[in-house]
């Protein structure tokens, strides 16, 4: 019982990240989001089983890719659209 | 940064790298592989240049380094898997699996408690791929963050 | 009009998608003869007690070698975008 809340929550919480990764015009806000996203996504495979992909997803997703995006966005743009 | 975030970064590197090769080696008996470990390694890496200014962080590491290691990695898991030729097997063929020596001591089937010394050929292939990532993965960080410093730059001097 | 079209469209998708996965079932695949072959005779083989590394490393190696080569091309390849700018130095294009 306890295990299927679990799941749901992380499901809701998944779809809940994914729409604030697209409705931020704050770029660095949606990076963090999509960084919650890859975290959530990471525990989704550990509760499937398959603690390789969460290993990786956990230090890809949320930690390199995290850290590509912030110094894509040091280097163009904070806000969304036109020139800052 | 602060103070504050370079003592953590101090305390937290040498954690997130002997965690990364405990992944690494154990990559034959426990969830991980090589790609994961030095996935963490490279986290790591990650967090000491985002704690410490481009500069230091160049003096430290350096690019020839990082650059070695991803060519030595591999080099050597291409190796590894040519070496098959000389016992006369097929590519890949894992030769020092169940032959007893390093890294051969059989392994039944069923659950078992694990041990360090099997695997064969995998835990070297491991090893190689670990080593790839790590400086693979580092290297691309820190080149990116090179061209931010250099926007910087031509920026203070245009102005 | 063109809002409608695209709502219709991904509703459309999505119950799609929803009819296709219902009759599965998780944790019973159709089709599982090269997994139980790699259940059954991964260990004795190998030497590994993880399955995972078994496969990748041992009988996908082909794949792995892929894969190895295609992060040291991603890498060379922003080596190249930013090869003016590493270090202040000023490599001359030939």
């Amino acid at each position: 019982m306890i295990y299927e809340i679990f799941h749901i929550l992380i499901l809701a919480g998944l779809v809940i990240a994914a729409a604030l990764t697209f409705w931020f015009r704050d770029l660095l806000a949606a990076v963090l989001a999509a960084a919650f996203f890859s975290f959530l996504i990471s525990l989704e495979f550990y509760i499937l089983q398959a603690p390789d992909v969460a290993i990786s997803q956990a230090a890809i997703g949320a930690g390199l890719s995290t850290a590509i995006f912030i110094i894509a966005i040091r280097a163009t743009g904070r806000f969304e659209g036109g020139a800052p | 940064m602060s103070k504050l975030v370079r003592f953590a970064a101090d305390i937290l590197y040498p954690v997130v790298l002997i965690f990364g090769l405990y992944i690494v080696a154990h990559g034959h008996i426990t969830p991980g592989g090589g790609f994961q470990g030095g996935a963490v390694i490279a986290t790591g890496v990650a967090l000491v240049i985002v704690a410490y200014s481009y500069k230091e962080v160049i003096g430290w590491i350096g690019k020839g380094g990082l650059m070695a290691r991803e060519v030595i990695g591999l080099m050597g898991f291409i190796g590894v898997a040519l070496f098959a030729f000389l016992f006369g097997m097929p590519f890949f063929y894992n030769y020092l699996a169940g032959q007893g020596g390093l890294f051969g001591v059989p392994v039944a089937f069923g659950p078992n408690p694990g041990e360090l010394n099997t695997g064969g050929t995998v835990p070297l292939m491991n090893f190689a791929v670990g080593i790839e990532v790590w400086g693979g993965l580092s290297l691309v960080i820190l080149y990116l963050l090179s061209g931010l410093i250099e926007k910087k730059d031509q920026e203070e001097e245009g102005s | 009009m063109r809002k409608a079209v695209t709502a219709i469209v991904l509703i459309a998708l999505l119950i799609t998608l929803v009819a296709m996965i219902l009759p599965l079932t998780f944790g019973s695949p159709l089709m599982s003869d090269m997994d139980d072959y790699f259940i059954r005779f991964g260990q004795e083989q190998t030497g590994n007690n993880n399955e995972c590394t078994a496969v990748v490393f041992d009988y996908r190696g082909f794949d792995t070698i892929g894969e190895s080569t295609v992060l040291f091309t991603a890498v060379i390849g922003t080596g190249l975008m930013f090869r003016r700018l590493f270090g202040g130095e000023e490599v001359e294009d030939e």
